[in-house]
């Protein structure tokens, strides 16, 4: 296994080289042991590179610790901060049990970026199904000036509340930026978090996206 | 002697009764009605002597009610009313008779010209008097009828005619009286057949002079009974025509009032029911007078047996001839009121069947009886108050999730493995206590409970409401009573209509009707506008972004 260090964007950088025995008279059947992780693609080496934005910078200095340790413990996944590029940079390791992991860290590594916390994105190294859907206002409705901060605010709530409650009831982590907004739950929940999000964007009262919530919720707690 | 003193008391009650004011009669008195049973005691005797075969011997009173009283009356003078009309007969036969018991009589001189006069007045006032009886005769005696009016209301109302009474029975006394002094009996005259029937042809003679003279008279009286029969009227005929027959023309009216002159006769009733009259039915009796006097007038020498014939045969004529003739409008079957004259539906009594229920007539018992049973009511409320239709019991009221605005304190990874755990089936689920000597306690007690509501049958009495107890399962109070054992049971114990949640009735496709066909299509047709419009607005934001990323990307 060649690793090729390389400066450059996520890049995924196979060498291939194997070892060849072959004899004169047929060969037994070849025992092939599972592939580990990084030989699936060729015993080459593989990447990430998550870009940290600027106001992320200092969180991530500070809860370095909480990303890494996961990462390098558990997933057994290489991470590093380049400065120069202001990059996370994942790699696999030789025994990375699985071909996933890299995706997941890197996910969860783009999550924090995103503005969640931790223990938030954390849930995306855990379950499969999780998902982080991202719109912006402008895409549900054309605002402007006022509308737009006002809109902002129907999303929030006064000190955050409707967003908790939207929260709480799908079960789903939000994060509002300025004009973007970041979703992160399995797909069914981030779904019935847009539609409330979206009529909340759309104009509709803080109470009636509550009542549906509500009955929403009711009917989810049912299931289980 | 006693007799004389009673005499005297009794002519004092009835002069007293004659002093009284009419009007006074009319309020019950038991002053007027002890003169009253006096006067009648007193005239029951003085006519005792004149009634030799009567079985009391005098008015018994005391005791005795208006009936009773008017009973003794009717036996003694029934037989003494027989008595003077023989006399009356016999006086007519011989007037010199009359005046020579007169002349013997001294005491009242007046009763010479009265006789004259009497015989009008008496007669007018028989007249009156007629006029004024309607249903209790049941006889067409003047004077009974008289009678019976007088002593009916003798002891209670006398209108007046105590004074008719009072001269009529004088007449009567005079004529008792003078026929004891003519001599002979009355009784044995009266019972000879031949005589009478002699009497009677010549009455008739005396008839037909008469009916020339008659007109029809309007005064109507009670002696409807022209029917009765050729010999009362004939007797009544002669009686009256004993009172001056051959006197003023108003006499004769009187007198000789006769059916006809109270009723149309046949013959005019004949011509007038052929323009269309009614026709009275009871005319029927003077065309066969009429009918007989010719045919007498013509053969005078008929037998019996021949008058009777030609009697048959008239009646026979006459009856064929009604059968030929067109029939009364009432005889017809279908009539319309085109086809019988103006009014005449008033005058018939016409019978048909009423399919509704008379209206009930409310009495004072009727209303007072109301009253008890509404009082009645009242008391043991037993109203009948509209009971209203239960609701069916709604579902059981779920276990409303508050929704939490605070920054929840798990994070999303903790909150999803508590799901995984739950549904896997690890972990039951979330209890209102943690504490393990809690959940202990909990466990034990509900093992104690199974067993104590097994002592019950499960027969629960709902679970009091207490407010610091934290129920997070909440199942219908309902459920609580149901019969079927906890066991056994389903938890939410709901009903199919309770568990549907959909609204009003549900139609199948064959079920609705074409309106409904209509409604269901033009709900459907605005759907998809409203679909279409979505599906436009997104295609032309999709569009707007992908032009908005071209324009970033350039950047």
């Amino acid at each position: 296994m060649q690793s090729v260090g390389t400066n450059n964007f996520m890049e995924v950088v196979g060498v291939a080289s194997e070892r060849n025995s072959l004899s004169g008279s047929l060969p037994p059947k070849p025992k092939f042991e599972p592939l580990k992780a990084h030989e699936i693609s060729g015993g080459q080496v593989q990447f990430r590179k998550v870009s940290v934005p600027p106001h992320r910078y200092t969180p991530l200095k500070k809860a370095w610790m909480e990303i890494y340790t996961p990462i390098y413990e558990q997933m057994k996944i290489d991470i590093r901060m380049n400065l120069k590029s202001r990059k996370v940079e994942l790699k696999t390791r030789a025994d990375t049990p699985d071909v996933s992991n890299l995706q997941k860290c890197a996910d969860f590594v783009h999550a924090f970026m995103l503005g969640f916390d931790i223990i938030d994105a954390i849930a995306l190294l855990r379950m499969d199904e999780l998902y982080v859907e991202s719109f912006e206002i402008k895409d549900v409705k054309t605002l402007r000036g006022e509308h737009l901060s006002r809109a902002i605010g129907r999303l929030s709530g006064k000190g955050g509340k409707t967003k908790f409650a939207i929260e709480n009831a799908t079960k789903t982590r939000i994060v509002i930026a300025d004009t973007k907004i970041h979703i992160l739950g399995s797909f069914a929940n981030t779904k019935i978090a847009r539609d409330s999000l979206c009529s909340l964007i759309l104009g509709s009262p803080a109470g009636k996206v509550y009542s549906k919530l509500r009955a929403i919720s009711a009917r989810l707690a049912e299931r289980f | 002697m006693a007799n004389s003193s009673e005499n005297g008391g009794g002519l004092e009650a009835l002069l007293r009764l004659k002093s009284t004011d009419p009007p006074l009669f009319l309020s019950p008195s038991t002053d007027l009605s002890v003169a009253s049973r006096l006067a009648s005691q007193y005239l029951f005797s003085s006519l005792k002597p004149y009634t030799p075969k009567s079985p009391l011997d005098q008015l018994l009173t005391e005791g005795f009610d208006a009936e009773q009283i008017w009973q003794q009356i009717d036996l003694q003078s029934q037989p003494l009313i027989s008595t003077i009309r023989r006399e009356i007969k016999r006086f007519e036969k011989n007037p010199d008779q009359i005046s020579k018991s007169f002349r013997m009589i001294e005491a009242n001189g007046r009763l010479e010209g009265e006789i004259r006069g009497n015989g009008k007045v008496g007669l007018e006032q028989e007249s009156d008097e007629l006029e004024g009886l309607d249903d209790h005769t049941h006889d067409d005696d003047d004077e009974d009828d008289e009678e019976d009016d007088d002593l009916e209301g003798a002891p209670e109302e006398g209108e007046g005619r105590e004074c008719g009474e009072e001269e009529e029975d004088d007449e009567e006394d005079d004529k008792g009286v003078e026929s004891e002094d003519g001599g002979t009996g009355v009784e044995d005259e009266f019972l000879k057949i031949k005589e009478l029937e002699k009497y009677l042809k010549e009455d008739e003679a005396r008839e037909y002079g008469l009916e020339n003279k008659k007109e029809t008279s309007k005064d109507k009286a009670s002696n409807v009974d022209g029917e009765e029969g050729d010999k009362d009227s004939a007797e009544e005929d002669e009686r009256l025509a004993l009172f001056g027959a051959d006197d003023d023309y108003e006499e004769d009216n009187l007198e000789n009032a006769r059916y006809e002159d109270f009723f149309e006769s046949k013959k005019t009733l004949r011509r007038k029911s052929k323009q269309g009259d009614d026709s009275d039915y009871s005319g029927g009796e003077d065309e066969r007078e009429d009918d007989k006097a010719f045919g007498s007038q013509k053969k005078q020498v008929l037998s019996k047996h021949e008058e009777q014939l030609v009697k048959l045969r008239t009646e026979i004529e006459e009856m064929e001839k009604s059968n030929l003739d067109p029939k009364a409008w009432t005889m017809l079957g279908e009539v319309t009121a085109s086809k019988r004259p103006k009014n005449s539906a008033l005058e018939v009594d016409l019978d048909f069947e009423h399919n509704v229920r008379p209206p009930p007539v409310i009495t004072e018992e009727h209303s007072l009886s109301l009253e008890e049973l509404i009082k009645k009511r009242v008391t043991e409320m037993h109203f009948d108050n509209v009971q209203r239709a239960p609701k069916l019991p709604s579902k059981g009221p779920r276990e409303v999730k508050e929704l939490d605005d605070n920054k929840s304190k798990k994070g999303l990874a903790e909150i999803y493995e508590e799901e995984y755990a739950q549904k896997s089936g690890l972990i039951s689920a979330p209890l209102s206590f943690s504490d393990e000597l809690k959940k202990e306690a909990s466990m034990l007690f509900k093992k104690l409970c199974l067993k104590l509501d097994a002592l019950s049958h499960f027969h629960f009495a709902p679970k009091p409401v207490v407010e610091d107890m934290d129920v997070q399962v909440n199942v219908p109070a309902l459920a609580m009573e149901e019969v079927a054992p906890i066991a056994v049971s389903d938890a939410a114990m709901l009903a199919p209509e309770e568990v549907f949640s959909g609204k009003g009735d549900i139609k199948e496709e064959a079920e609705l009707t074409q309106e409904d066909r209509k409604q269901r299509r033009a709900k459907k047709k605005r759907k998809f506008k409203v679909e279409q419009a979505k599906r436009a607005a997104k295609k032309s934001r999709d569009t707007t972004l992908s032009d908005h990323n071209d324009g970033k990307e350039l950047l």
